[in-house]
């Protein structure tokens, strides 16, 4: 039996994030980066741009339905101008996270960008000013289990197969067995990268919007997106139990019938255009 | 946004994807098909173009739904879990329509 690290060491390990050897060395090099708290816009704009496979995919991002711009974003020192840093900071980590996701946990991309278009709409909707940072928020909700899942992958298939067997939710499973969730390994990494503080709660509250108290109407936009993507279903994703939608944040956003039929039109949408890209891209 | 073999194509349909010849645009995306289009797109050995309309659902309305009622067990106390149910419910209902 493997053992369960304590709160304190497993905050330790994740901070340590470049030391682990289970982390590749493109996600240390960016983690280090982030860390750097006089990273100027021309240096990230410059070390995306080096790098031509990073430069597509944060460029695809950028012009997908999750920011929605309506005239194609062609160079990162465009997205970078209309985007602003943080949310380049944001999409950087997560178009690298996430070929870890597509490669480890089946349906958590797909997931993932459910949350950042939902999130970006609903911030929207709201009229908050930079709804493309709650897009981020949606975008990197889940990232602690990418590292929870690389250091830990015994214990993180356990508490995966706990919550299956007894009904209970992810995170309820987690806390079980790590004593801490994805959401806290989330927001310490958040924290560590220096992003902005409604970035780290909405991270961190997730599963207990309540406890927001500097973002809580981030944390309720991504609590709710949350649940919704869940209960739409996505690939590989139909049988996990939706996670319960705290009245509170519920009525917080106060969308109406029709906002979440909208929503649930837009996500049908955009996966059956993901799938399309997919294979137009086969297909050239 | 569905996918169609250029066999299936009809005049009157609308692309929603552009259809490449190479790296050019021979249509673009909005383009309402008709006859001589259509079968320039034959003659040019593509599998598949993407048109506006439903796309095919995987999985039979049924299974859909019984996917739906186990997505969201144990919810039953909670108000707010049922409306969004209910509303995924009439949507779902929607693309089997």
């Amino acid at each position: 039996m493997t053992e369960i690290p304590e709160t304190g060491e497993l905050r330790a390990k994740v901070e340590s994030i470049s030391a682990l050897p289970t982390v590749p060395s493109t996600l240390k090099q960016i983690s280090s980066m982030l860390e750097n708290s006089r990273l100027s816009v021309n240096e990230l704009g410059s070390f995306i741009s080096s790098d031509p496979a990073l430069t597509s995919k944060i460029l695809k991002m950028v012009n997908s339905a999750a920011y929605g711009f309506p005239n194609r974003i062609s160079s990162i020192s465009h997205a970078v101008m209309l985007l602003g840093l943080n949310v380049i900071r944001g999409l950087l980590l997560g178009v690298s996270v996430f070929d870890l996701m597509q490669k480890h946990i089946v349906g958590l991309w797909e997931h993932s960008m459910g949350c950042a278009t939902v999130s970006r709409w609903i911030a929207q909707k709201k009229g908050i000013k930079e709804p493309e940072e709650v897009s981020v928020c949606g975008l990197l909700h889940d990232i602690g289990k990418v590292i929870l899942l690389l250091h830990y992958p015994t214990q993180f298939d356990n508490a995966s197969a706990l919550a299956r067997e007894k009904g209970i939710t992810q995170h309820e499973a987690e806390k079980i067995h790590f004593d801490a969730t994805h959401a806290d390994v989330g927001s310490w990494l958040a924290m560590k990268w220096r992003f902005p503080i409604n970035l780290v709660e909405a991270i961190g509250f997730h599963h207990q919007p309540h406890l927001s108290r500097q973002a809580s109407l981030e944390t309720a936009i991504v609590h709710v997106s949350d649940a919704l993507v869940r209960a739409k279903g996505t690939v590989g994703d139909n049988y996990t139990r939706v996670p319960e939608i705290r009245p509170s944040s519920w009525e917080l956003l106060g969308l109406s019938d029709d906002d979440v039929m909208e929503i649930f039109n837009i996500l049908e949408e955009t996966a059956s255009e993901e799938a399309g890209e997919k294979e137009c891209q086969e297909a050239y | 946004m569905r996918k169609a073999a250029p066999q299936e194509l009809q005049p009157g349909m609308v692309l929603a994807k552009p259809v490449l010849r190479g790296t050019m645009v021979f249509l673009n995306e909005g383009a309402v098909l008709t006859e001589s289009a259509i079968s320039r797109i034959e003659s040019m050995g593509i599998d598949n173009v993407f048109i506006e309309g439903k796309s095919e659902q995987p999985i039979p309305r049924d299974e859909a739904m019984a996917l739906v009622e186990n997505r969201f067990r144990n919810h039953d106390d909670s108000p707010v879990m049922m409306r969004v149910k209910k509303i995924l419910s009439e949507h779902i209902e929607k693309l089997y329509d």
